[in-house]
Protein backbone atom coordinates (compact mmCIF):
# COMPACT_ATOMS: atom_id res chain seq x y z
CA UNK A 1 0.00 0.00 0.00
CA UNK A 2 1.33 3.43 -0.85
CA UNK A 3 1.72 5.63 2.18
CA UNK A 4 -0.51 8.31 0.77
CA UNK A 5 -3.14 7.97 -1.91
CA UNK A 6 -3.02 10.52 -4.69
CA UNK A 7 -6.36 12.28 -4.46
CA UNK A 8 -5.77 14.63 -7.36
CA UNK A 9 -8.70 14.52 -9.77
CA UNK A 10 -6.59 16.01 -12.53
CA UNK A 11 -4.57 13.57 -14.55
CA UNK A 12 -2.74 13.55 -17.86
CA UNK A 13 -0.81 11.18 -20.07
CA UNK A 14 2.70 12.36 -20.89
CA UNK A 15 4.28 11.27 -24.17
CA UNK A 16 7.68 12.00 -25.70
CA UNK A 17 7.35 12.39 -29.47
CA UNK A 18 11.11 12.55 -29.96
CA UNK A 19 12.43 14.73 -32.78
CA UNK A 20 9.42 15.38 -34.96
CA UNK A 21 8.61 17.89 -37.69
CA UNK A 22 6.48 20.80 -36.53
CA UNK A 23 3.60 19.98 -38.88
CA UNK A 24 3.42 16.33 -37.82
CA UNK A 25 3.43 17.28 -34.14
CA UNK A 26 0.69 19.82 -34.86
CA UNK A 27 -1.39 17.09 -36.54
CA UNK A 28 -1.07 14.98 -33.37
CA UNK A 29 -2.14 17.94 -31.25
CA UNK A 30 -5.15 18.70 -33.46
CA UNK A 31 -6.27 15.05 -33.53
CA UNK A 32 -6.04 14.89 -29.74
CA UNK A 33 -7.86 18.22 -29.40
CA UNK A 34 -10.73 17.07 -31.62
CA UNK A 35 -10.94 13.73 -29.79
CA UNK A 36 -11.29 15.65 -26.55
CA UNK A 37 -13.86 18.08 -27.99
CA UNK A 38 -16.02 15.19 -29.24
CA UNK A 39 -15.37 13.39 -25.94
CA UNK A 40 -13.93 10.22 -27.46
CA UNK A 41 -10.79 10.92 -25.38
CA UNK A 42 -11.30 11.91 -21.77
CA UNK A 43 -7.81 12.27 -20.37
CA UNK A 44 -5.59 15.27 -20.87
CA UNK A 45 -2.38 14.75 -22.86
CA UNK A 46 1.01 16.39 -22.63
CA UNK A 47 3.34 16.01 -25.61
CA UNK A 48 7.08 16.56 -25.25
CA UNK A 49 8.96 17.11 -28.50
CA UNK A 50 11.93 18.64 -30.27
CA UNK A 51 11.48 20.03 -33.76
CA UNK A 52 13.90 20.17 -36.68
CA UNK A 53 14.70 23.84 -37.43
CA UNK A 54 11.56 25.87 -38.23
CA UNK A 55 10.14 29.35 -37.69
CA UNK A 56 6.51 29.68 -36.66
CA UNK A 57 4.25 32.72 -36.81
CA UNK A 58 1.49 33.57 -34.34
CA UNK A 59 -2.15 33.92 -35.41
CA UNK A 60 -1.58 37.61 -35.95
CA UNK A 61 1.58 36.95 -37.90
CA UNK A 62 5.06 38.18 -37.22
CA UNK A 63 6.77 37.76 -40.59
CA UNK A 64 7.60 41.48 -40.41
CA UNK A 65 9.93 40.44 -37.58
CA UNK A 66 11.94 38.19 -39.86
CA UNK A 67 15.16 40.15 -40.39
CA UNK A 68 16.58 37.94 -43.15
CA UNK A 69 15.07 37.18 -46.56
CA UNK A 70 12.93 34.19 -47.40
CA UNK A 71 15.65 33.20 -49.88
CA UNK A 72 18.18 33.12 -47.06
CA UNK A 73 15.94 30.73 -45.11
CA UNK A 74 15.39 28.59 -48.20
CA UNK A 75 19.17 28.34 -48.61
CA UNK A 76 19.43 27.31 -44.97
CA UNK A 77 16.58 24.82 -45.49
CA UNK A 78 14.48 26.31 -42.70
CA UNK A 79 10.74 26.74 -43.30
CA UNK A 80 8.17 29.17 -41.91
CA UNK A 81 4.80 27.90 -40.68
CA UNK A 82 1.71 30.03 -40.00
CA UNK A 83 -0.03 28.90 -36.78
CA UNK A 84 -3.09 29.94 -34.80
CA UNK A 85 -1.38 30.30 -31.42
CA UNK A 86 -0.96 33.51 -29.47
CA UNK A 87 2.26 35.49 -29.67
CA UNK A 88 4.57 36.43 -32.54
CA UNK A 89 7.37 34.80 -34.55
CA UNK A 90 9.62 32.25 -32.88
CA UNK A 91 12.21 29.62 -33.72
CA UNK A 92 12.23 25.91 -32.88
CA UNK A 93 15.16 23.58 -33.35
CA UNK A 94 16.94 20.56 -31.89
CA UNK A 95 18.11 21.19 -28.33
CA UNK A 96 14.95 23.13 -27.49
CA UNK A 97 12.45 21.33 -25.25
CA UNK A 98 8.88 21.89 -26.41
CA UNK A 99 5.81 20.88 -24.44
CA UNK A 100 2.26 20.87 -25.78
CA UNK A 101 -0.39 20.31 -23.07
CA UNK A 102 -3.80 19.39 -24.50
CA UNK A 103 -5.66 20.20 -21.32
CA UNK A 104 -9.36 20.75 -20.60
CA UNK A 105 -9.03 24.09 -18.83
CA UNK A 106 -12.80 24.47 -18.54
CA UNK A 107 -13.41 21.15 -16.84
CA UNK A 108 -10.40 21.58 -14.57
CA UNK A 109 -11.35 25.18 -13.78
CA UNK A 110 -7.97 26.57 -14.75
CA UNK A 111 -8.17 30.14 -16.06
CA UNK A 112 -6.23 31.01 -19.22
CA UNK A 113 -4.20 33.67 -17.41
CA UNK A 114 -3.32 31.21 -14.62
CA UNK A 115 -2.46 28.49 -17.14
CA UNK A 116 0.02 30.71 -19.00
CA UNK A 117 1.48 31.82 -15.66
CA UNK A 118 1.83 28.16 -14.66
CA UNK A 119 3.60 27.24 -17.91
CA UNK A 120 6.06 30.04 -17.21
CA UNK A 121 6.47 28.74 -13.67
CA UNK A 122 7.40 25.27 -15.00
CA UNK A 123 10.25 26.81 -17.02
CA UNK A 124 11.35 28.98 -14.12
CA UNK A 125 11.52 25.97 -11.78
CA UNK A 126 13.32 23.91 -14.43
CA UNK A 127 15.99 26.63 -14.77
CA UNK A 128 16.29 26.76 -10.99
CA UNK A 129 16.98 23.00 -10.99
CA UNK A 130 20.24 23.97 -12.77
CA UNK A 131 20.94 26.85 -10.33
CA UNK A 132 19.93 29.38 -12.99
CA UNK A 133 18.13 32.41 -11.66
CA UNK A 134 15.29 32.83 -14.17
CA UNK A 135 12.13 34.87 -13.84
CA UNK A 136 9.38 36.80 -15.59
CA UNK A 137 10.24 40.16 -17.15
CA UNK A 138 8.06 43.21 -17.75
CA UNK A 139 9.17 43.30 -21.38
CA UNK A 140 7.18 40.27 -22.35
CA UNK A 141 5.71 36.97 -21.28
CA UNK A 142 7.95 33.94 -21.09
CA UNK A 143 10.93 33.35 -18.83
CA UNK A 144 14.09 35.39 -18.78
CA UNK A 145 17.60 35.27 -17.35
CA UNK A 146 18.57 38.90 -16.79
CA UNK A 147 17.67 40.50 -20.14
CA UNK A 148 17.88 37.33 -22.21
CA UNK A 149 14.93 35.11 -22.96
CA UNK A 150 15.25 31.41 -22.20
CA UNK A 151 11.65 30.20 -22.63
CA UNK A 152 8.51 31.25 -24.49
CA UNK A 153 4.78 30.55 -24.27
CA UNK A 154 2.10 30.63 -26.95
CA UNK A 155 -1.21 28.79 -26.75
CA UNK A 156 -4.64 28.48 -28.34
CA UNK A 157 -7.93 27.49 -26.77
CA UNK A 158 -10.87 25.83 -28.50
CA UNK A 159 -13.97 24.85 -26.51
CA UNK A 160 -12.01 25.39 -23.31
CA UNK A 161 -9.21 22.99 -24.35
CA UNK A 162 -5.62 24.21 -24.73
CA UNK A 163 -3.14 23.37 -27.45
CA UNK A 164 0.30 24.67 -28.47
CA UNK A 165 2.39 25.40 -25.36
CA UNK A 166 5.91 26.29 -24.28
CA UNK A 167 9.44 26.11 -25.67
CA UNK A 168 12.59 26.26 -23.55
CA UNK A 169 16.14 26.51 -24.84
CA UNK A 170 18.29 23.76 -23.39
CA UNK A 171 21.30 23.47 -25.72
CA UNK A 172 20.14 24.56 -29.19
CA UNK A 173 22.09 26.51 -31.79
CA UNK A 174 20.96 30.04 -30.86
CA UNK A 175 22.07 31.64 -34.14
CA UNK A 176 18.68 31.31 -35.93
CA UNK A 177 17.13 33.53 -33.24
CA UNK A 178 19.33 36.33 -34.61
CA UNK A 179 17.45 36.05 -37.92
CA UNK A 180 14.24 37.29 -36.22
CA UNK A 181 13.06 39.76 -33.62
CA UNK A 182 11.90 37.00 -31.25
CA UNK A 183 8.29 37.45 -30.14
CA UNK A 184 8.28 40.73 -32.08
CA UNK A 185 10.76 42.36 -29.69
CA UNK A 186 13.83 44.20 -30.95
CA UNK A 187 17.19 44.02 -29.17
CA UNK A 188 16.38 40.81 -27.39
CA UNK A 189 19.05 38.20 -26.98
CA UNK A 190 18.19 34.59 -26.39
CA UNK A 191 19.92 32.30 -23.99
CA UNK A 192 19.84 28.63 -23.08
CA UNK A 193 20.43 26.41 -20.07
CA UNK A 194 23.76 25.40 -21.63
CA UNK A 195 24.88 28.99 -22.18
CA UNK A 196 23.96 30.02 -18.63
CA UNK A 197 25.78 27.03 -17.18
CA UNK A 198 28.92 28.04 -19.08
CA UNK A 199 28.57 31.66 -17.96
CA UNK A 200 28.18 30.70 -14.33
CA UNK A 201 30.82 27.97 -14.50
CA UNK A 202 28.70 25.66 -12.40
CA UNK A 203 29.19 21.95 -12.43
CA UNK A 204 26.35 20.67 -14.60
CA UNK A 205 27.39 18.77 -17.65
CA UNK A 206 25.08 18.97 -20.66
CA UNK A 207 27.54 17.39 -23.07
CA UNK A 208 25.54 14.18 -23.22
CA UNK A 209 22.71 15.34 -25.46
CA UNK A 210 20.22 12.58 -24.66
CA UNK A 211 20.87 12.72 -20.93
CA UNK A 212 20.39 16.50 -20.85
CA UNK A 213 17.03 16.29 -22.61
CA UNK A 214 15.97 13.38 -20.39
CA UNK A 215 16.64 15.49 -17.30
CA UNK A 216 14.61 18.36 -18.73
CA UNK A 217 11.76 15.98 -19.54
CA UNK A 218 11.74 14.69 -15.98
CA UNK A 219 11.82 18.25 -14.67
CA UNK A 220 8.85 19.24 -16.86
CA UNK A 221 6.82 16.26 -15.61
CA UNK A 222 7.64 16.99 -11.97
CA UNK A 223 6.92 20.71 -12.20
CA UNK A 224 3.77 20.35 -14.33
CA UNK A 225 2.47 17.96 -11.72
CA UNK A 226 3.18 20.30 -8.80
CA UNK A 227 2.22 23.60 -10.48
CA UNK A 228 -1.15 22.37 -11.78
CA UNK A 229 -1.81 19.61 -9.23
CA UNK A 230 -1.85 16.80 -11.80
CA UNK A 231 -1.04 13.14 -11.52
CA UNK A 232 0.89 12.28 -14.66
CA UNK A 233 1.11 8.91 -16.34
CA UNK A 234 4.20 8.38 -18.48
CA UNK A 235 3.39 6.78 -21.81
CA UNK A 236 5.94 4.75 -23.74
CA UNK A 237 8.12 6.99 -25.82
CA UNK A 238 6.91 7.44 -29.36
CA UNK A 239 10.24 6.53 -30.81
CA UNK A 240 12.90 4.27 -29.40
CA UNK A 241 15.58 5.91 -31.51
CA UNK A 242 17.82 8.24 -29.63
CA UNK A 243 17.47 11.88 -30.47
CA UNK A 244 21.05 11.91 -31.71
CA UNK A 245 20.26 9.24 -34.29
CA UNK A 246 17.13 11.06 -35.35
CA UNK A 247 18.99 14.36 -35.62
CA UNK A 248 21.47 12.72 -37.97
CA UNK A 249 18.62 11.32 -40.09
CA UNK A 250 16.93 14.72 -40.16
CA UNK B 1 -9.33 34.92 -10.64
CA UNK B 2 -12.48 36.42 -9.16
CA UNK B 3 -14.52 34.38 -6.72
CA UNK B 4 -17.83 33.24 -8.22
CA UNK B 5 -19.73 35.53 -5.85
CA UNK B 6 -17.74 38.54 -7.06
CA UNK B 7 -18.64 38.04 -10.73
CA UNK B 8 -20.75 40.68 -12.45
CA UNK B 9 -23.55 38.61 -14.05
CA UNK B 10 -26.50 40.80 -15.09
CA UNK B 11 -30.01 39.36 -14.92
CA UNK B 12 -31.08 40.76 -18.29
CA UNK B 13 -28.74 38.72 -20.51
CA UNK B 14 -28.54 35.01 -21.38
CA UNK B 15 -25.37 32.93 -20.98
CA UNK B 16 -23.67 30.14 -22.95
CA UNK B 17 -21.59 27.29 -21.57
CA UNK B 18 -18.60 28.84 -23.34
CA UNK B 19 -19.06 32.06 -21.32
CA UNK B 20 -20.55 34.34 -23.96
CA UNK B 21 -23.61 36.48 -23.23
CA UNK B 22 -26.49 37.40 -25.53
CA UNK B 23 -29.15 40.07 -25.19
CA UNK B 24 -32.10 40.79 -27.43
CA UNK B 25 -32.68 44.42 -28.38
CA UNK B 26 -35.68 44.82 -30.70
CA UNK B 27 -34.74 42.92 -33.90
CA UNK B 28 -31.07 42.20 -33.16
CA UNK B 29 -29.17 40.20 -30.56
CA UNK B 30 -26.01 41.70 -29.03
CA UNK B 31 -23.24 39.25 -28.10
CA UNK B 32 -20.12 39.54 -25.99
CA UNK B 33 -18.03 37.56 -23.52
CA UNK B 34 -19.01 37.65 -19.87
CA UNK B 35 -17.22 38.78 -16.73
CA UNK B 36 -15.99 35.26 -15.91
CA UNK B 37 -14.45 34.95 -19.38
CA UNK B 38 -12.74 38.35 -19.43
CA UNK B 39 -11.39 37.83 -15.90
CA UNK B 40 -9.86 34.42 -16.50
CA UNK B 41 -8.45 35.46 -19.90
CA UNK B 42 -6.44 38.33 -18.46
CA UNK B 43 -5.52 41.48 -20.36
CA UNK B 44 -7.02 41.27 -23.84
CA UNK B 45 -4.67 42.64 -26.51
CA UNK B 46 -6.56 41.81 -29.70
CA UNK B 47 -10.09 40.94 -30.78
CA UNK B 48 -10.54 39.17 -34.10
CA UNK B 49 -13.96 40.18 -35.43
CA UNK B 50 -16.08 38.69 -38.22
CA UNK B 51 -17.29 40.87 -41.09
CA UNK B 52 -20.71 42.44 -41.37
CA UNK B 53 -22.79 40.18 -43.61
CA UNK B 54 -21.13 36.96 -42.44
CA UNK B 55 -23.67 34.25 -41.55
CA UNK B 56 -23.19 31.70 -38.79
CA UNK B 57 -25.03 28.78 -37.25
CA UNK B 58 -25.44 28.55 -33.50
CA UNK B 59 -22.23 27.25 -31.92
CA UNK B 60 -19.92 28.27 -34.80
CA UNK B 61 -16.64 30.03 -34.11
CA UNK B 62 -17.18 33.68 -35.03
CA UNK B 63 -13.95 35.27 -33.85
CA UNK B 64 -11.26 35.11 -31.20
CA UNK B 65 -9.67 37.10 -28.43
CA UNK B 66 -5.94 37.16 -27.71
CA UNK B 67 -4.72 37.68 -24.17
CA UNK B 68 -1.45 36.88 -22.39
CA UNK B 69 -0.07 34.90 -25.40
CA UNK B 70 -3.28 32.87 -25.70
CA UNK B 71 -5.77 32.89 -28.56
CA UNK B 72 -9.26 31.83 -27.42
CA UNK B 73 -12.09 31.14 -29.85
CA UNK B 74 -15.55 32.64 -29.37
CA UNK B 75 -18.75 30.77 -30.27
CA UNK B 76 -21.93 32.39 -31.51
CA UNK B 77 -24.97 31.77 -29.29
CA UNK B 78 -27.57 32.14 -32.03
CA UNK B 79 -27.81 31.48 -35.78
CA UNK B 80 -27.99 34.51 -38.00
CA UNK B 81 -26.22 37.27 -39.88
CA UNK B 82 -23.71 39.76 -38.46
CA UNK B 83 -25.25 43.22 -38.83
CA UNK B 84 -22.74 45.19 -36.78
CA UNK B 85 -19.33 44.68 -35.19
CA UNK B 86 -17.80 46.73 -32.40
CA UNK B 87 -15.13 48.54 -34.40
CA UNK B 88 -13.91 50.36 -31.29
CA UNK B 89 -12.29 47.08 -30.22
CA UNK B 90 -9.80 47.27 -33.08
CA UNK B 91 -7.99 50.12 -31.33
CA UNK B 92 -9.17 49.46 -27.79
CA UNK B 93 -9.47 45.71 -27.12
CA UNK B 94 -9.18 46.46 -23.41
CA UNK B 95 -12.82 47.61 -23.51
CA UNK B 96 -13.73 43.91 -23.25
CA UNK B 97 -11.96 43.75 -19.88
CA UNK B 98 -13.23 47.10 -18.68
CA UNK B 99 -16.86 46.93 -19.78
CA UNK B 100 -17.75 43.51 -21.13
CA UNK B 101 -21.55 44.08 -21.21
CA UNK B 102 -21.55 47.68 -22.47
CA UNK B 103 -18.70 49.32 -24.42
CA UNK B 104 -16.99 45.93 -24.79
CA UNK B 105 -19.83 44.24 -26.70
CA UNK B 106 -18.53 42.32 -29.71
CA UNK B 107 -21.18 41.67 -32.41
CA UNK B 108 -24.82 42.32 -33.22
CA UNK B 109 -26.67 39.51 -34.97
CA UNK B 110 -29.91 39.48 -36.95
CA UNK B 111 -31.20 36.11 -35.74
CA UNK B 112 -32.70 33.49 -38.02
CA UNK B 113 -34.91 32.31 -35.15
CA UNK B 114 -34.88 34.35 -31.99
CA UNK B 115 -36.42 31.49 -30.03
CA UNK B 116 -32.94 29.88 -30.05
CA UNK B 117 -32.22 32.24 -27.17
CA UNK B 118 -34.49 30.06 -25.04
CA UNK B 119 -31.80 27.36 -25.19
CA UNK B 120 -29.34 29.59 -23.32
CA UNK B 121 -28.94 29.80 -19.55
CA UNK B 122 -30.25 32.47 -17.24
CA UNK B 123 -28.01 33.78 -14.48
CA UNK B 124 -29.06 31.12 -11.96
CA UNK B 125 -28.45 28.23 -14.36
CA UNK B 126 -25.12 29.69 -15.46
CA UNK B 127 -24.01 30.07 -11.83
CA UNK B 128 -24.98 26.44 -11.20
CA UNK B 129 -22.79 25.40 -14.14
CA UNK B 130 -19.83 27.40 -12.84
CA UNK B 131 -20.18 25.88 -9.39
CA UNK B 132 -20.77 22.36 -10.74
Amino acid sequence: MPERLNLSKRSAVFMDLGLLEYGKALDIQIQTLHSKINKSVKEDWIFFVEHPPVFTLGKRGGEENLVVSRDFLTAKNVGIVQTDRGGNITYHGPGQAVMYPIVDLGKNKIGVKDFVHGLEEIMKLTAMDFNIDADRNQRNHGIWVRNSKIGSVGISIKKGISFHGLAMNINPDLEPFSWINPCGLTNVSMTSIEKEIKLSANNYDLSDYDLAMERIKNAFVKHFSSVFNYSIIRNNDYSKKTKKQQAVVA
Amino acid sequence: MKEINDLNLPDDVKYTKDHEWAKQDSDTVTVGINDYAQDQLGEIVFVELPEVGDAFSEGDEFGSVESVKAVSEMYIPISGEIVQINEALEDAPELVNESCYDNGWIIKVKPDDVSELDNLMDKAAYLDMLKG
